[in-house]
């Protein structure tokens, strides 16, 4: 399988020996959606802003769709799209102005920028609410709006963190379903959640990170396998036991 | 409610204004003494000019002035003012004690060198201690003509009325007019109060405009989502700094033309002012575009240095609190050389004073009109240096902070994200 996604040995150290993120290292192949999983500060989300090109890697390196994180961040930031959990958007813009806006920094020229707008209104299924200033939204709306951004201009990789938090459970099923179908059309998904029974769902690979480091990757029926576990909170459990990093 | 950083808020304003008040205070203080001391110059050199001036040395004394009899050798004010060491000298011009006689106005001169707007450095109660002893003395000499003729002729009536006739020049560095400097002052009304107010409207929304795009990015969770878009950190910056100082020059433009139409209607007051242009042409105080434009290569170098210090304090802020906190500091650093500059001379104040006012880099934005009018250009070319080195300094910083992962982690307290909960110590 293509590799869209190469992280070797990243690690990111505020000071000397102390890491929020210490080597970690997976692939994710094209059309694959990989999840790390973890607690609250496991160091998911440092190693996605990594792997984003928000924060710079102190070891290792990232190799997106060719291009690595160290050398290459511009041409990486066109390969990807970046949700971060808990994120916003301009609220004084509307819905279908936003996505405009957003459009116009992906899109190589107009033609493109409209078909990506079309695909995020059609995604983001939010109607004549698009019309609407998103100080009007629901953290909900908010949150369709904001993925249908993530997803209009079809990356390489989209990087999706939380991505159904905030949803009702009816539109967080939608989400996932969608994220499979556009899987198996080739866009690759690294997501991150602490939502183990959804990354079980959707995910065909998981890395398990506890304390900055990747503990265990694998597919999450094999890994329940492995461990003789019911689900992958269980194996989650048994992983970081077995480890005695908790 | 009532957050440490609520406290040293309120602590700081409370320095800052008794600093800023001791600062005016002591200049005021400074005029005020200057004020009732007295230059004088008679030309006329009779017995009656010697009592006026022994009257004049009585009235001194008795109020804690100081009269100074000095000698003026030619009519170029500017010249004798500078040899002399003096800002103000009142003349009694040869032939006083005959036009005194001859029951006419008697001419009183009074010279005055401007060298500052602000308000304080322009006040001389001296001249109006002159004119009302020569005054009296001129009345005194005509009672006593009267008391021996026995009689009270129509001339020497109107000549009681008003025995004194005052015309006034004032003197701008090696120029001089013959207009009240109380005129020049008016008429300059449109530097001395339009273009600081501009200049700190412009500080204030230019500042308040960064400081809120960038402090509302990181609050509303929309700057991560730009910056893995894309598009070069730089180009956000640069786009975000220029938006800024756009939407600060149509506020600048909005505040000019209110603030122009207000000192037209003092100026109105004046009645017609066409006589007085050539005084103020004559004075080099009316400003030519290359003037203008030293002016506005100083205000666009605040604005720069005030949007990059905007940026490094927006970048601090974790919450609305904080971002409104974040902006005291540009606030203070442009209200204090704000006031100063409108009601002292900054160039008169006390050493230790004066310089930390000037290590203010606004400071010399708000002299930079009065330095090109009134000649100051080492004055005017220092500030702009130690701008430039400032707003270089604060570009770095300002870059530095934006290009890294310092824009993410951060925030007031200087804490940075390596606490327990997202940080680990490898054995």
């Amino acid at each position: 399988m293509e590799t869209v996604l190469q992280v070797k040995g990243l690690s990111k150290q505020y000071k000397k020996g102390v890491y929020a993120s210490h080597n970690v290292t997976f692939d994710v192949g094209k059309g694959e959606i990989f999840a790390l999983i973890g607690p609250n500060g496991a160091g998911k989300t440092t190693t996605i802003r990594m792997i984003s090109t928000l924060l710079q890697a102190t070891e290792g390196d990232a190799v997106v769709a060719g291009h690595s994180i160290l050398t290459e961040p511009d041409m990486v930031r066109k390969s990807i799209t970046y949700l971060p959990d808990e994120a916003g958007a301009y609220k004084t813009m509307t819905g279908r102005g936003y996505l405009e806006f957003m459009a116009s920094i992906y899109a190589d020229n107009g033609e493109q920028a409209y078909e990506f707008v079309k695909r995020g209104c059609d995604i983001c299924e939010l109607g004549d609410r698009l019309d609407d200033k998103i100080s009007n939204y629901s953290r909900g709306m908010a949150r369709k709006l904001l993925l249908a951004r993530a997803i209009m201009p079809l990356p390489a990789l989209a990087i999706l963190d939380e991505p159904t938090s905030g949803l009702d459970i009816i539109n967080a099923l939608e989400i996932r379903r969608m994220i499979k179908k556009l899987a198996s059309e080739g866009m690759s998904f690294l997501l991150s959640s602490h939502n183990m029974l959804e990354i079980e769902y959707v995910s065909d690979r998981v890395g398990i990170i506890a304390k900055g480091e990747l503990l265990e990757v694998g597919k999450p029926a094999e890994l329940i396998e492995k461990y003789g576990a019911q689900n992958l909170e269980e194996v989650f459990e048994r992983v970081v036991l077995d480890r005695e990093v908790l | 409610m009532l957050s440490p950083q609520t406290i040293i808020t309120m602590i700081v304003t409370v320095v800052v204004l008794v600093m800023a008040g001791q600062a005016m205070s002591g200049a005021i203080s400074d005029s005020a003494e200057k004020a009732s001391d007295l230059t004088i110059c008679d030309l006329d050199k009779t017995e009656f000019t010697e009592s006026v001036l022994s009257s004049l040395k009585a009235t001194a004394k008795a109020g804690d002035g100081k009269i100074t009899v000095v000698d003026i050798k030619s009519d170029d004010y500017a010249a004798e003012l500078k040899r002399l060491d003096q800002d103000s000298v009142v003349i009694i011009p040869k032939g006083f004690t005959e036009q005194v006689k001859q029951h006419k106005k008697a001419d009183v001169e009074f010279v005055q060198r401007m060298t500052s707007l602000a308000t304080m450095s322009n006040i001389n109660t001296g001249s109006d201690t002159a004119l009302a002893v020569i005054q009296q003395a001129v009345k005194s000499t005509i009672y006593q003509d009267k008391l021996n003729s026995g009689a009270m002729t129509e001339d020497e009536m109107n000549q009681l009325e008003d025995p004194v006739l005052l015309s006034e020049t004032t003197v701008v560095g090696n120029k001089s007019d013959k207009v009240s400097s109380s005129i020049v002052v008016s008429l300059c009304s449109a530097q001395s109060m339009v273009v600081p107010i501009i200049m700190f409207v412009l500080i204030m929304f230019s500042a308040q405009m960064i400081l809120s795009a960038i402090s509302t990015e990181k609050i509303d969770k929309t700057l991560e989502t730009l910056l893995s878009a894309p598009v070069s950190r730089l180009s956000v910056l640069t786009s975000k700094m220029l938006a800024a100082g756009v939407v600060a020059a149509l506020q600048a433009i909005v505040y000019m033309f209110g603030m122009s139409k207000m000192t037209g209607g003092l100026t109105e007051g004046m009645g017609d002012t066409s006589a007085y242009e050539s005084a103020m042409e004559n004075l080099g105080l009316t400003m030519s575009i290359g003037q203008y434009v030293l002016v506005g290569i100083q205000m666009f170098v605040s604005i720069l240095i005030a949007l990059s210090l905007s940026m490094v304090l927006g970048a601090l802020a974790k919450d609305a609190k904080s971002a409104q906190t974040m902006l005291l500091p540009i606030t203070f650093s442009a209200m204090i050389p704000y006031l100063l500059a409108m009601v002292v001379d900054i160039r008169t104040l006390s050493p230790v004073i004066k310089y930390i006012v000037y290590a203010i880099p606004f400071t010399h934005t708000f002299m930079a009109s009065e330095n090109v009018m009134f000649g100051n250009y080492s004055l005017y070319t220092g500030g702009l240096i130690y701008q430039l080195i400032l707003l270089a300094v604060c570009m770095t910083i300002a870059l530095k902070i934006f290009m890294s992962d310092k824009i993410f982690t951060m925030s007031i307290g200087g804490k940075q994200r390596t606490r327990k909960s997202f940080a680990f110590k490898k054995k």
